[in-house]
């Protein structure tokens, strides 16, 4: 009697010891996905013009599963502590309806960081980048967007400057070849804002325009946003995999 | 002259753009017409082999804005042999870029109007000089140059999703997982039921009970103790 005493004791305190880890990393969660959902780096507009924007849906899910999962945790220590039958059910069965909805956010965040290629960006700029007309806030943004993304990464196009040369877009619909062979904001700027050497930029003089691509600039935060949100969820939901099995084994073992 | 205009050095990166491109300067290749104009003249490739060298420029056969419809060449960029000192610096960037006038680009006003070129086609470039009455010297005709043609952005093709292996595996173990835990779920529910069919629950009752009983008796050993 004394050792099954002693087992259940060990597994009531392992389960306990289980739930505040969910707890804990239920807020981490949630922590993380609304530094996620803020956008740091504005980047959403990219997206949002798009109907790829679903990555952002995985990080809103994750908001409201970390909330279940720190208030879940709680139910399940006190059920582990009372030894309680119904309560330790109804623990079981709210954390699986958590553990499906986490799992979409996963699964949601995962797939749509691939459909990010560079093609992808290279497409939507080209068809947005100040294109004229646009009295939407939706155009407005994507070139807002741009500028910044160009001006602090000090980068031109999503490839180099060559994309506004192989292609035609809206903004070459607006500024003639001549004048712009890319954008203004491609050239190293000084202090004021202005180009350093308009002509030099207008050449393709190495030192006064930026020849590399703005997709590194991209990617990385995209990158960091997807893996967070799905590779520390897929953690927690291996964790509490085992946690809630071993709430099974312990629930069927109570009345012992 | 023995001299064939060439494009300036490839690490440019607007040497070529869809209708503007740039030349290496004419340096040390004049140098016996210090007075004379150079002029520059753009000619489709069909007008090489029968160009008329001394029709002047400015006028509206020579003129850009006639370029190409009614005439097969003009000239512009005109300039004296001071702007192509020799020898050249070596640190220097001399180039002419063909094309950077938008300004006067429909202005018939200013034939000699170094506007951009019309269209991505071929062209074949030399250098003249000209002395207000005729041309002195000119130089070979360069090798075709060919501008950028644009290709539209509906050609790009989005590459429909490729899975990475990454989202496949975080699929397949996520799934599995759940999987189990619903089985498990299941079997909780039957072991439940299974077990208020056999009443096995209200024996443990009386158990919990007999554990209690146990601790009264250690809290009345403990009195007897003291006594």
């Amino acid at each position: 009697m004394a050792k099954s005493d002693d087992g259940i004791h060990i597994l009531q305190g392992l389960l306990v010891f289980g739930n505040v880890v969910i707890g804990m990393c239920g807020i981490a969660l949630t922590a993380e996905c609304i530094y996620f959902v803020s956008d740091p780096h504005g980047l959403y507009p990219l997206l949002e013009g798009t109907e790829n924007k679903d990555i952002y849906a995985g990080a809103w899910i994750g908001i409201f599963v970390g909330f279940a999962l720190f208030a879940l945790s709680i139910l399940g220590i006190i059920g582990v502590i009372k030894a309680d039958r119904t309560l330790l059910l109804l623990y079981i069965i709210l954390m699986l309806i958590t553990y499906a909805f986490e799992m979409a956010s996963c699964i949601t965040a995962a797939t749509h960081r691939d459909f990010l290629t560079p093609n992808f960006f290279l497409k939507q700029m080209l068809e947005r980048y100040q294109k004229s007309g646009t009295g939407n806030n939706n155009g407005k943004s994507v070139d807002e967007t741009w500028d910044n993304l160009m001006l602090q990464n000090k980068c031109c196009g999503v490839h180099g400057p060559s994309d506004w040369q192989e292609y035609t877009s809206a903004f070459r619909v607006k500024h003639n070849d001549a004048d712009f062979p890319w954008p203004r904001n491609c050239c190293v700027m000084n202090a004021q804002g202005s180009p350093v050497n308009l002509d030099g930029c207008k050449l393709g003089v190495s030192g006064y325009y930026n020849s590399n691509g703005c997709y590194d600039a991209i990617l990385g935060p995209m990158n960091a946003h997807a893996w967070g949100v799905a590779w520390f969820g897929f953690a927690i939901l291996c964790w509490t995999f085992c946690v809630l099995l071993g709430t099974m084994f312990y629930w069927s073992r109570i009345d012992y | 002259i023995n001299y064939t205009p060439t494009l300036a050095s490839a690490d440019l990166g607007g040497l070529i753009t869809a209708s503007t491109f740039v030349l290496e300067q004419p340096r040390c290749v004049f140098g016996d017409f210090p007075s004379e104009d150079i002029w520059l003249v753009v000619a489709l490739p069909g007008a090489v082999n029968d160009f008329n060298n001394s029709l002047a420029p400015g006028t509206p056969e020579r003129a850009f804005q006639e370029f190409p419809n009614a005439t097969p060449a003009y000239m512009t960029l005109n300039t004296t042999l001071f702007n192509y000192p020799c020898p050249k610096t070596p640190e220097d960037i001399t180039v002419l870029r063909v094309g950077s006038e938008t300004s006067c680009a429909n202005d018939a006003s200013r034939p000699t109007c170094n506007g951009p070129l019309p269209s991505p086609g071929t062209y074949r470039v030399k250098f003249l000089a000209w002395n207000g009455s005729g041309p002195v010297a000119e130089t070979r005709w360069s090798a075709p140059i060919t501008l950028r043609t644009v290709k539209q952005p509906s050609s790009i093709t989005v590459m429909g999703s490729g899975h990475s292996a990454g989202m496949i595996a975080l699929t397949t173990i996520l799934s599995i997982l759940f999987a189990i835990l619903l089985a498990g779920l299941l079997a909780m529910l039957v072991f439940w039921g299974s077990d208020t069919c056999g009443g096995s629950s209200s024996f443990s009752k009386p158990e919990a009970v007999s554990v209690r009983k146990y601790n009264t008796h250690h809290v009345y050993d403990q009195p007897a103790a003291r006594l």
